[in-house]
């Protein structure tokens, strides 16, 4: 048992670097595509990096007003928390590390943690732009964390009804049982509607247009994140890179945990790495999809208009997507 | 949110969502606009100033520099002054280049427009889109003129370069390019659902608030205010055009004088555009291009004129207006410049009461405003000086003005 | 969104619309970056060619001036500047406006347009 955990300190760090080099070569990654679908020819896949030297080098203003240990300890709040998503994913085939150890609302919770540091971060950093940013992030998870939960409760019930006698909110439980083998046609309908709405769920956790109101460049300069500079800022950037591939992970382990391996009748290490290489192509469709393509595709919406977005059409859908389910539970037993 | 508190925010006169210096102060109430303030005159660049210390001639090209976008109608109004009071006769033919010139420039400015609109919803895609659109104009542009932005192609009596019979193959090109993407843009901006969402019913200008604030150009047009001056006081080539003033009735079947109908406007005149430089391309007489070719020539016409004139242009942001008195100098006596964004800046505060924190970028970019060309002034001392002695001040300067030299002459403040 | 979501799609697909720079990075100086590049040490993107008449730098000939001072009456930005002892201008191109008054005024041609346009630098030499 002692040596299980050692092993689990040592893998930390791995994860973490992991973590942190595939949500700055995502983040890479989505400007180019960005970029080329803009016609312009865009930066190097590598410049996050470069970004990520540039501020680590760069001097680390604090306002005079600003809360100062708050200030500070946010953005590493921020990185702690979504390296932290990180343990309690499958990644790239293998078991999460923190398995048996919490479950998927410990991972809502952990999501929320980023978005919150950068809230009390707003807060702390006494600018009027800043405050009103702070606001409007809070109002934008109040919304998504609705429509979102319903739809992790909804996968819950499911896998509770199906497969009586698991932890039915284990994630790893989750990603060994494809959910699509669980359910009639009417309930893939439904699983199709909440697969959808934890991707339109994805650009408002990871606070890209059109839900970016909370940062909003041309509206409040970039919100909560205005009075940040040098290393704190390099954080923040870091967390929402790594927030990007955690999140793209966790929807991932829930809708899409097929591996290649068994396909192409691998074996050994050369099954580990096509499982890694599918598993990476899985998390530039959903990133690509997720982040890249609605960024670009989309103005900025208004925050009364998220919360309607998010409230109103989010959560209607996923309660659709609860009833199709259920009525699909229904009418297999009813079949049976 | 707190209920009832009002706090303030600055936008501007740095902030991403203007590009050019102008303080908006805003009382906020939770996500509200209550009251905005405009804090004009943070770029003041003394071109008059500087004016009335060069010959015509030069002027002509400061006059290009008031504005880097739409400079053919600045050098244009101070032109048609200058030929005013010297009496000199614009050939037919070089009317007729000067609008080509200015509707290519009317082209390049709306369609530049659309895309910094696009970028204060956040909508950078099509920012890029269409500002690669805009490129079509820009290369006819250097190819007519020999540069993309700065024509320098309008000069007193005439134009300084003319335009061949095998040059209306590119324009003719251009026109067409912009004839076929224009249902392509009209889909993209007008038919978008997040765009209508957050253009429909912002910054709503009424009709009878655009009279009383005297707002021009498409801003009083998307408020049905029909008001063009290429239709009501023709001048160059316009009178053969028949230029009608264009109101979102045209597309959109009703005038409601927000944001989303001044988009609708300035997509309207870019095709309008193309077809008056079409018909210039069929209606061009024949004849020569300047009054006279010799510049030494003009420069000496030009020396010692008496009196004073006025030169009006319909620009691609409304009306500009340029006043020049000449008393036997070299160099003009007085020389007044009002650009549009002059009128239509105060229609923001009807405009952004009631708006909330998100529209004030759009409803700030919906005018098309141009600072550099609007401020006139710069006051060191604002806080000491208060309305009422401004205004005295202002009338003893314009009086001095009225009366001509002898009385003191300088600093324009 | 419809409609630009498929501009963006298909423009995926294709090449990128910008001009590329002459020069991969902004060279120290121009002039040694062109050289370098007739060397063959640097490579460069060939310019996209500009149009007849383009109105680029401003080329002086020094020895065809008589010394008229036109040019100076022209210049709306003072870019030129009379030499009274030597009876020629000198002429600074950071001031310069391009309007193209000299040229059309100069009675000798002794100033002349070229097509030159990477005019950017650090340095005024």
């Amino acid at each position: 048992m002692n040596e299980l955990i050692i092993y689990q300190l040592a893998s930390v760090p791995a994860i973490a670097a992991l973590g942190i080099i595939l949500g700055l070569l995502f983040k890479g990654i989505d400007r180019v595509l960005a970029a080329r679908m803009q016609a312009r020819i865009g930066p190097p896949i590598r410049q996050p990096f470069r970004d990520l030297r540039k501020l680590m080098i760069k001097e680390n203003i604090v306002p005079k007003n600003a809360v100062r240990f708050v200030f500070n300890g946010m953005p590493l709040l921020a990185v702690a928390a979504s390296i932290t998503i990180l343990l309690y994913v499958p990644i790239a085939g293998f078991l999460p590390l923190m398995q048996g150890y919490g479950d998927l609302i410990l991972l809502l919770y952990l999501l929320l943690i980023p978005s919150l540091a950068l809230v009390l971060g707003g807060f702390a950093s006494a600018s009027p732009y800043a405050s009103i940013g702070a606001q409007r992030e809070m109002v934008s998870m109040i919304s998504y964390e609705l429509p979102l939960a319903v739809a992790v409760a909804s996968i819950a019930w499911l896998f509770s009804r199906a497969m009586p006698g698991i932890a039915s909110f284990s994630l790893a439980a989750i990603a060994a049982n494809p959910v699509w083998e669980l359910v009639g046609p009417v309930g893939f309908i439904g699983l199709l509607a909440l697969f959808l709405i934890l991707l339109a769920v994805m650009p408002g956790e990871i606070g890209v247009i059109p839900f970016d109101t909370a940062e909003a460049e041309t509206e409040i300069a970039s919100g909560m994140l205005v009075e940040y500079s040098g290393r704190n800022l390099a954080l923040f950037y870091l967390a929402d890179a790594v927030k990007t591939v955690g999140f793209a992970s966790i929807l991932i382990a829930i809708f899409l945990p097929y591996g290649i391996s068994g396909t192409l009748s691998l074996q050994g290490a050369n099954a580990v790495a096509a499982d890694a290489l599918f598993f990476l192509l899985k998390l530039f469709i959903v990133v690509f999809i997720g982040r890249v393509l609605i960024r670009v595709a989309v103005p900025r919406l208004r925050i009364t208009q998220v919360v309607k977005a998010y409230w109103g059409y989010a959560t209607i859908a996923a309660l659709c997507g609860l009833s199709l389910i259920a009525l699909d539970a229904i009418l297999l037993a009813g079949g049976c | 949110m707190s209920e009832g508190k009002t706090f303030k925010i600055a936008v501007g006169p740095v902030h991403p969502a203007l590009k050019e210096p102008v303080q908006l102060n805003c009382e906020i109430e939770g996500e509200q606009v209550k009251h905005v303030d405009i804090e004009l005159s943070q770029v003041h660049r003394s071109i008059e100033w500087i004016g009335t210390r060069r010959n015509p001639v030069q002027v002509v090209f400061l006059a290009e520099k008031i504005c880097g976008i739409c400079n053919i109608c600045h050098t244009l109004c101070f032109c048609e002054a200058v030929e005013s009071i010297a009496g000199i006769e614009v050939p037919a033919r070089a009317h007729y280049i000067r609008t080509i010139a200015a509707e290519l420039e009317r082209i390049h400015s709306h369609i530049l427009w659309a895309g910094v609109a696009a970028h204060e919803l956040g909508f950078d895609s099509v920012m890029h889109y269409t500002w690669k659109l805009r490129e079509k104009v820009l290369d006819t542009t250097e190819y007519l003129t020999g540069n993309r932005i700065g024509k320098a192609i309008v000069t007193i009596g005439g134009t300084k370069r003319d335009i061949e019979e095998k040059q209306f193959g590119k324009i003719r090109e251009a026109c067409n390019y912009y004839r076929q993407n224009f249902s392509r843009l009209r889909d993209i901006f007008l038919k978008d659902p997040i765009i209508k969402a957050r253009a429909r019913d912002i910054g709503i200008l009424r009709r009878d608030d655009a009279l009383s604030l005297c707002a021009v150009g498409p801003t009083a047009r998307a408020s049905g205010v029909k008001k063009d001056v290429r239709q009501d006081e023709a001048y160059a080539a316009y009178p053969d055009l028949d230029v009608k003033a264009i109101t979102p009735k045209e597309l959109l079947g009703e005038i409601r004088g927000d944001v989303y109908d001044r988009i609708a406007v300035r997509l309207l005149e870019v095709l309008q555009s193309v077809e008056l430089i079409e018909k210039c391309l069929k209606q061009m007489p024949e004849g020569k291009i300047a009054y006279e070719s010799k510049l030494a020539k003009v420069l000496s016409d030009v020396k010692q004129l008496k009196g004073e004139a006025i030169g009006r242009h319909e620009a691609p942001r409304g009306e500009v207006f340029h006043y020049l008195k000449m008393v036997g100098e070299e160099t003009p006596y007085s020389w007044k410049v009002r650009a549009p964004t002059y009128n239509n800046i105060l229609s923001w505060i009807p405009m952004l009461k009631g708006a909330q924190i998100a529209d004030i970028p759009i409803v700030a970019a919906s005018i098309d405003p141009c600072m550099s060309c609007t401020n006139r002034a710069a006051i060191a001392d604002g806080k000491e000086l208060g309305n009422e002695k401004l205004h005295r001040l202002s009338v003893e300067k314009t009086r001095s003005l009225k009366k001509g030299p002898g009385s003191e002459r300088g600093n324009c403040n | 969104m419809t409609a630009m979501l498929r501009e963006l799609l298909k423009q995926l697909f294709k090449r990128p619309f910008t001009n590329k720079f002459p020069s991969k990075r902004i060279p120290e100086s121009v002039n040694g970056f062109l050289e370098k590049a007739e060397k063959g040490k640097a490579k460069i993107n060939p310019a996209i060619p500009v149009p007849e008449g383009f109105r680029g730098r401003i080329e002086y000939y020094r020895e065809k001036c008589i010394g008229c001072q036109l040019c100076t009456k022209v210049c709306p930005a003072d870019a030129i500047v009379f030499l009274p002892k030597e009876k020629k201008v000198e002429y600074h191109l950071f001031r310069c406006s391009f309007c193209g008054q000299c040229v059309e005024i100069c009675p000798v041609k002794a100033l002349e347009f070229t097509k030159e346009f990477l005019l950017a630098d650090y340095k005024k030499d």
